[in-house]
């Protein structure tokens, strides 16, 4: 079970208070897609990915992106389980749509450089490390229920 | 590798970064220290809690060895064949520690340039900087 410190938390939901979850999950989803192209795999559906500012433009990644970093909230509302958060993402993830749950880490990754590039100096090692480990704890808690 | 645009921003990145090696270098050092504790194992010699010096020294190092690379990008086999003898005989870090090298230096890019950092920049890096990890690590076995 991951642990966070009273820091880590104030760390994390700071920074969350001041982000535009619509924007920078579109944002975080189109990097993703553009930096590791083979994650283009999981959305044959989406239309048109043939170049950065195609994926970066493409209204299904908005809108997917905005749904995952919603969803990603919750993870920041349930620090304390985030197991018991996300057994069923993790179930649907697994069972239906056959992520492998490296993705996962692939996209935490891809977050954080984003929050680093909206926060700037605010984003110090600290307040990186507490992120890092959060979304490390959520890539762990959605590969859980894999079978 | 990596395509002229590729390289291009590379090269524009570069530009941002030379004669600020020691600073940067530092930043990257400490996110990597603060973020991933465990890669602190193959830096004994700066003892558990580093100093602003050590830093700087060993940052500026490194980062020189990435302006390296970066005027050597057709060619990273010769111009690193130093360094990889050196990581594969000397230093034996393990490979797996590389991204977590990469993904701090993406951060230090990222929180400084801000809105300039691109996705066509994050994407250079990340494939310049791997590109440059499979080479020091090339000769491991």
């Amino acid at each position: 079970m991951v642990h966070f410190s009273a820091e880590e938390k104030t760390a994390v939901t700071s920074l969350w208070g001041k982000v535009n979850v619509e924007e920078a999950g579109g944002e975080a989803l189109g990097r993703l897609l553009v930096v590791y192209p083979w994650t283009q795999r999981f959305f044959d559906n989406f239309g048109n990915l043939s170049s950065a500012s195609a994926i970066m433009g493409n209204p299904k990644v908005k809108a997917h992106g905005k749904k995952v970093l919603t969803s990603f909230g919750d993870a920041i509302k349930n620090m304390d389980n985030l197991k018991g958060a996300f057994a069923k993402l993790s179930e649907l993830h697994c069972d239906k749509l056959h992520v492998d749950p490296e993705n996962f880490r692939l996209l935490g990754n891809v977050l954080v450089i984003i929050l680093a590039s909206h926060f700037g100096k605010e984003f110090t090692p600290s307040v990186q490390a507490a992120w890092q480990k959060l979304v490390a704890g959520v890539a762990t808690a959605l590969a859980h229920k894999y079978h | 590798m990596l395509s002229a645009q590729e390289r291009a921003q590379v090269a524009q990145v570069w530009d941002l970064i030379a004669g600020h090696e020691a600073s940067f270098g530092a930043e990257l050092l400490l996110r990597l220290f603060t973020v991933y504790p465990s890669t602190k194992s193959y830096f004994k010699h700066l003892g558990f809690c580093p100093d602003e010096t050590q830093l700087l020294t060993h940052g500026q190092r490194m980062l020189e060895a990435v302006g390296v690379a970066v005027q050597h990008m057709d060619n990273l086999r010769a111009a690193l064949s130093p360094l990889a003898d050196l990581h594969a005989q000397v230093l034996r870090v393990d490979p797996s520690n590389f991204p977590l090298l990469i993904q701090c230096f993406q951060v230090v890019l990222a929180s400084h340039l801000q809105g300039e950092f691109t996705v066509e920049m994050q994407a250079a890096w990340d494939k310049f900087l791997t590109g440059v990890a499979v080479v020091l690590t090339e000769k491991y076995r």
